[in-house]
């Protein structure tokens, strides 16, 4: 497995349009064509919004309606950190008595990053913990979405245009199939549904309950156009000699986060809420089937110095995650070999073929369980502790160059797919059959020492 | 406080009702004032000149003061007047941080893992941010917060609040745990069990 701060010692090649090697935590497995996928041989979708502080898993629609922002949880304008709510005690007068003081809560926002609070704007406490704070109103909504509106309207005619003409072409018994360019038009202005996944070749399915009926009234919105104005406000006299506040001047950054007013002072900006972030679900192109990850895995322990045209033994591990028996094989690769394009070392790996044990979760509970006796040779096996082993394999650096040692071998192991459907056969199968899997790995094992 | 000597003192002057734990280290010529808080293992070494320390400040575990010689100046040169650090009251040394400046005035934050260089002088109500690294040379301007991986600045409206709670609490349970150094007046803490 890759570890966090190593990530890229251990790479697996994956078959896929393009031959592209990454490390296993990167890495996709599909059960039903048993091979490795990348994230660039897989479809995404969209599987959920949800906001990534109060983790809150919000639905499509109603994402949409609040404009893909949570409720609840605001971010700093200041850092885009999220903000937290605290807690203060005022004395306030009680309504019965004015003249006594109680001590009551008042909160604000806080940014626990760079101090920006919600006070520095103006913004006074609220006496609830949430759902007290609203954002500024945006000064255009009303003409914004006037305009929203006729222009999704003035889309729909069109594209009724459009099919009226496609339709008088066509025979009668094709079904409204709406061309490419309608559904251009459709999306041009944000009317459309959510439509179909559209798989490249494919023709459009219908988008059936879009179009207005034939006969329905359309309400006429009128829109007034835009007006040019002549004089501009001027420019105040001190424009070019006042002194610049630095601390007051907002950051591009800072400013086109709130595209709405885009203020050019720091005493302006509000807190926006947060944005959602999307759960993708990865479904593997060629069978479609939804993708888990990988997870047996080879990793790097120790490497000795390593010297140019000296044989060096580099100590590595085998993890098995499953619960049965795992049995490994490792094969150099041979001259000639057109996916052994990196490696700058020759790599003696073990023969024999390794056993390793199946993952048993009660292990390290059962002190009464016999040690499983597997006849290790000891030029080959290092250790072997439940379900790791390690293992030696011989390198030999062949370059003298600046970069690092790599050196590539093909992994072959069995695997059994529980997951696979139980197809009915006529014969007597094998509940679970092995199917052996045959991976490339390249490890990079450092630079050369002197 | 007592009087102070002349630099070149052994011992640290510690007022009473500071509390400062036996496992934190302290060098040179060092003064304590009241209600301030040292951790074990923080570090307050006086090189090259005294250090002053006000009162209510809360100084964490592996925070590390020090009056360093400057680079090019050797420890033994001759004619190197010893230049005293001055720390006002109410700050904040979180853990980890290391701090050279030569002057800190009030209700500052040195958050974790901050460093401060020789040259900076912080006035009061300053707060830098963790890992931020300050080795400018110039005065801070009160109320400033330098925060984020470039050290970008902003003045804030209100200084920290000086931590009365937090060192409340500390100089109640750390006697309990630890033995704490002898301060001027009076004996140290008796250790509870």
């Amino acid at each position: 497995m890759a570890s966090l701060l190593q990530p890229d010692r251990v790479l697996y090649l994956v078959h896929g349009e393009k031959k592209i090697r990454s490390s296993l935590s990167t890495l996709y497995f599909c059960r039903y064509c048993s091979e490795l996928r990348s994230l660039e041989c897989v479809s995404h979708e969209v599987d959920s919004h949800y906001c990534p502080s109060c983790l809150e898993n919000m639905p499509s629609a109603e994402a949409k309606l609040k404009k893909n922002r949570c409720a609840n949880c605001f971010d700093c304008p200041c850092c885009m950190h999220t903000l937290s709510t605290r807690a203060t005690n005022i004395p306030a007068p009680l309504p019965d008595d004015p003249s006594k003081t109680a001590m009551k809560k008042a909160y604000y926002l806080a940014c626990g990053f760079c101090r920006w609070t919600s006070r520095d704007v103006g913004m006074a406490d609220k006496s609830v913990a949430s759902g007290g704070w609203q954002e500024p109103d945006n000064p255009h909504t009303q003409r914004i979405n006037k305009l929203i509106e006729y222009y999704q309207q003035l889309a729909q005619r069109e594209k009724l245009e459009r099919d009226r003409k496609k339709l008088a072409r066509r025979r009668p018994y094709m079904p409204l199939a709406f061309s490419q360019h309608t559904i251009h038009v459709v999306e041009k202005y944000g009317l459309g549904t959510r439509l179909q996944r559209q798989r490249p070749g494919a023709p459009i399915t219908s988008l059936a309950g879009l179009s207005l009926k034939e006969g329905e009234d359309q309400k006429e919105i009128n829109i007034e156009p835009a007006q040019a104005l002549d004089e501009v406000e001027p420019l105040p006299e001190d424009y070019y000699t006042r002194p610049i506040n630095l601390p007051e001047v907002t950051s591009l950054r800072q400013r086109l986060l709130q595209p709405d007013f885009q203020p050019a002072g720091a005493s302006q900006l509000h807190p926006k809420h947060k944005h959602l972030l999307i759960k993708r679900s990865l479904r593997c192109r060629k069978c479609e089937h939804n993708l888990m990850l990988y997870y047996f895995s080879v990793r790097i322990m120790s490497i000795p110095n390593l010297r140019f045209q000296k044989e060096c033994q580099v100590l590595l591990t085998l993890t098995n995650p499953v619960e049965s028996i795992t049995h490994v094989t490792l094969v150099g690769c041979e001259e000639g070999d057109p996916e052994d394009i990196n490696s700058t070392a020759k790599v003696m790996v073990p023969t024999k073929e390794l056993v390793l044990a199946g993952k048993d979760a009660a292990a390290d509970y059962d002190e009464l369980a016999e040690p499983q006796d597997f006849q290790d040779d000891p030029d080959v096996v290092a250790f072997r502790k439940s379900n790791k082993i390690g293992f030696f394999i011989k390198v030999v650096p062949q370059r003298e160059e600046d970069g690092d040692v790599t050196v590539s071998f093909k992994i072959r192991h069995d695997f059994r797919n529980l997951a696979a459907p139980i197809r009915p056969s006529e014969e007597d199968d094998a509940p679970t059959e092995a199917i052996w899997l045959t991976h490339h790995v390249e490890l990079s094992l450092g630079p050369l020492v002197a | 406080c007592s009087k102070r000597r002349s630099s070149g003192r052994i011992h640290a002057n510690i007022a009473a009702g500071a509390v400062v734990c036996v496992e934190s280290e302290i060098r040179g010529d060092v003064t304590i004032g009241p209600r301030t808080v040292v951790h074990p293992k923080a570090r307050i070494i006086a090189e090259a000149g005294p250090i002053i320390i006000g009162e209510g400040n809360l100084i964490e575990e592996q925070a590390l003061i020090i009056n360093s010689y400057p680079e090019n100046i050797m420890p033994d040169t001759e004619g190197v007047e010893p230049k005293t650090m001055t720390i006002g009251i109410n700050n904040v040394f979180e853990v980890g941080c290391v701090s050279q400046a030569l002057k800190i005035g009030d209700n500052n934050v040195i958050e974790s893992k901050a460093d401060l260089g020789k040259n900076v002088i912080l006035t009061s109500g300053c707060i830098v941010g963790a890992c931020c690294q300050v080795n400018t040379c110039e005065v801070i301007p009160e109320n400033t917060v330098i925060y984020g991986s470039n050290c970008m600045r902003r003045v804030q409206t209100e200084r920290p609040q000086p931590q009365t709670l937090q060192l409340d609490f500390l100089m109640k349970i750390l006697p309990n745990y630890h033995h704490m150094k002898k301060t001027v007046k009076g004996t140290s803490t008796p250790v509870r069990n």
